[in-house]
């Protein structure tokens, strides 16, 4: 256990100077993730470590000992993917799977919302520990879901982010090279989120 | 009666303005999107495709010459050059609303002045082309060829280049219209050079072969 702990506390150290991350999925009416991308902001992070370890209590700590490394980790090892599918990414390891567990837990919250409400901007449905998840459905039978899971709130970011993100979904729908509902490889969608990213988160 | 080019580009805009039934834009690009498509899935070479693209283009064409010839009530052209601006500023703009670029080349070596007597009525010697450039282009509206496409070779809007051939080839002039290089692969341009063959004598009309 106090191995597990001083290496919670290494990792805290290191969060606090680690940039915030943002994991962005989009994921089809049948909950198929088509793509996936995980976006460092420039903007610094405030230290999120105390209140972590002080939202657990002690014994699960050493029971959660993967899962909080993977959670306060997760900004520093993740890395991108462009493809969607299931599974851990090289590299990612288990601060991936975290990351996907959030992601299809917070399903069951956005189909909850998505009946209460019937705007397209879900806003921030579901929480787990520093992680808030927003979502975003699309018009017409909302079907296509958007997810971001990120730490610090940033509603209006979010926002724009979200609509510029159906653009570029829309946009790549209308190829007819793409077949829909499948995972999106192309290119160009790619760098424009990055870019919408890189602007509004 | 030479028309000058800024007489074409009014003719154009009159025909595209008053005479032409529109449609959805989007609709036509996905429904030639879609088509290109299947004819991919169906085929699965990709210079085939192009081959057939640039038939049902021919076909299209020569069906085409006639509502063009009916609505602009243009005459004969007087060379070459001049049916390259008939087709840009009149024949593009209204059929498609859009008027490329046109750059004209005589490829000819330079001979005697003796050559220049020898023209035919018509005034265009085999061997002359131009080149049309597109800024944009309504067929490929929301297009991204993938990888293997890409490398398969294949010209998007190849059926433009059928139209042009099938059009010209009713008006007595056999040429090939060819893309030399496309948007969609990653060149700096869209281009099609049209290059003249050779005049058809006037003879009684053949059906499609």
């Amino acid at each position: 256990m106090r191995k597990a702990d001083a290496e919670n506390k290494d990792i805290f150290l290191l969060d606090k100077t680690k940039a915030m991350s943002h994991h962005i999925f989009i994921l089809s009416p049948t909950d198929t993730p088509l793509y996936s991308l995980t976006h460092y902001s420039s903007k610094p992070v405030q230290s999120t470590g105390s209140s972590l370890s002080s939202n657990l209590p002690s014994w699960s700590t050493s029971a959660f000992a993967g899962t909080l490394t993977a959670l306060s980790g997760a900004s520093s090892a993740t890395q991108h993917h462009t493809s969607g599918g299931g599974g851990v990414r090289v590299g990612g390891g288990q601060d991936r799977h975290v990351i996907q567990m959030i992601a299809n837990a917070s399903l069951d919250a956005i189909e909850e919302v998505m009946r209460r409400d019937s705007a397209m901007y879900l806003k921030s449905v579901d929480k787990f520990n520093e992680w808030i998840v927003s979502a975003f459905v699309t018009a017409g039978n909302k079907d296509m879901k958007f997810i971001i899971l990120h730490e610090t709130k940033n509603d209006d970011g979010i926002k724009v982010f979200f609509n510029d993100l159906w653009e570029l979904y829309v946009k790549t729908a209308m190829n007819p090279f793409h077949t829909a509902h499948t995972p999106i490889r192309s290119a160009v969608f790619d760098s424009r989120v990055r870019a919408s990213a890189k602007k509004n988160l | 009666m030479a028309t000058t080019s800024k007489q074409y580009k009014a003719i154009g805009e009159d025909l595209w303005k008053n005479k032409t039934e529109k449609i959805n834009a989007e609709l036509f690009a996905l429904t030639y999107g879609a088509l290109v498509v299947q004819l991919i899935q169906d085929y699965e070479d990709y210079s085939e495709v192009n081959k057939q693209l640039e038939k049902m283009g021919y076909n299209i064409g020569t069906r085409l010459i006639e509502e063009f010839l009916a609505k602009s009530s243009l005459g004969r052209c007087a060379d070459f050059k001049d049916v390259g601006e008939v087709i840009a500023k009149v024949g593009f703009k209204s059929f498609l609303n859009i008027t490329p670029n046109i750059t004209h080349a005589q490829p000819q070596p330079p001979t005697s002045p003796t050559t220049k007597s020898q023209s035919t009525s018509a005034g265009a010697s085999p061997g002359s082309m131009f080149s049309l450039t597109f800024d944009d282009n309504p067929l490929a509206e929301f297009v991204e060829l993938p990888e293997e496409v890409l490398e398969g070779g294949l010209w998007f809007s190849n059926v433009l280049c059928g139209v042009i051939r099938g059009a010209l080839e009713m008006v007595q002039m056999q040429v090939t219209a060819e893309f030399v290089s496309d948007v969609l692969r990653g060149d700096e341009t869209t281009e099609i050079r049209v290059k003249l063959i050779k005049l058809l004598e006037e003879e009684v009309p053949v059906g499609d072969d």
